[in-house]
């Protein structure tokens, strides 16, 4: 239907230092309930969020790895990785709890101009 | 002999004005974003480590964020540990 406008959610926070992590999550998931077609790019500290092995239980929250695993069973359509930020970090991008595709700032701009709406967490 | 303990992501600002004063004499503790500049290989790590200080990472914290099995060479403490770490520097320097 041509009336679905894209949505791009910008995800830049680590996943447990605060609690945008929690909420850039749930914008996507409700635009998605909504059958918005949704995009995830993780830029800077947010390819944090996608580190596997993540144990939340030793701080008492609950582990963001594990809800960013399901997120293919929501529609999703697709996921992006700052690719500069992963190498920072030492991030393998075919080891993370989803499935990426590493872009450049080049492609994040063009993600930025090809969708209808963005929001920046 | 001062304890820092370090709370931010090794891309903000904090990170950088606690590396300029760190001393071989002083410990750091990585605990909360902190524990990220613990990742073995990066250039956050290896600067770390360059500044000659002793570095511990909080285990609850390093545990939740994934990092167990990428850790440089860093002491891994518990809360016990983060205390006798006060007890053994004088003063405590929070980053975040």
């Amino acid at each position: 239907m041509k009336d679905r406008k894209t949505l791009l959610v910008i995800v830049r926070q680590s996943p447990y230092g605060s609690s945008l992590a929690r909420a850039s999550l749930d914008t996507a998931l409700a635009a998605a309930a909504l059958e918005q077609p949704v995009s995830l790019l993780f830029m800077g500290d947010g390819v944090l969020q996608l580190l596997p092995d993540q144990h939340s239980e030793a701080i008492g929250v609950k582990n963001i790895g594990r809800l960013l695993g399901s997120l293919p069973l929501y529609d999703i359509e697709s996921v992006y990785i700052d690719a500069g930020a992963a190498a920072r970090y030492q991030l393998d991008t075919q080891d993370l709890v989803l499935t990426v595709k590493p872009v450049d700032p080049a492609a994040m701009r063009r993600l930025i101009n090809d969708c209808d709406n963005v929001i920046g967490f | 002999m001062i304890l820092h303990t370090l709370c931010t992501t090794p891309g903000r600002d904090a990170f950088d004005n606690c590396l300029a004063i760190l001393s071989p004499d002083d410990a750091v503790l990585l605990l909360g974003d902190g524990v990220y500049a613990g990742i073995k290989k990066t250039e956050a790590f290896e600067r770390l480590q360059a500044t000659g200080a002793s570095i511990h990472i909080l285990r609850e914290d390093a545990l939740a964020a994934g990092l167990m099995e990428r850790l440089g060479p860093i002491l891994v403490i518990d809360m016990e540990g983060f205390v006798s770490l006060t007890e053994r520097y004088p003063r405590q320097l929070g980053w975040y």
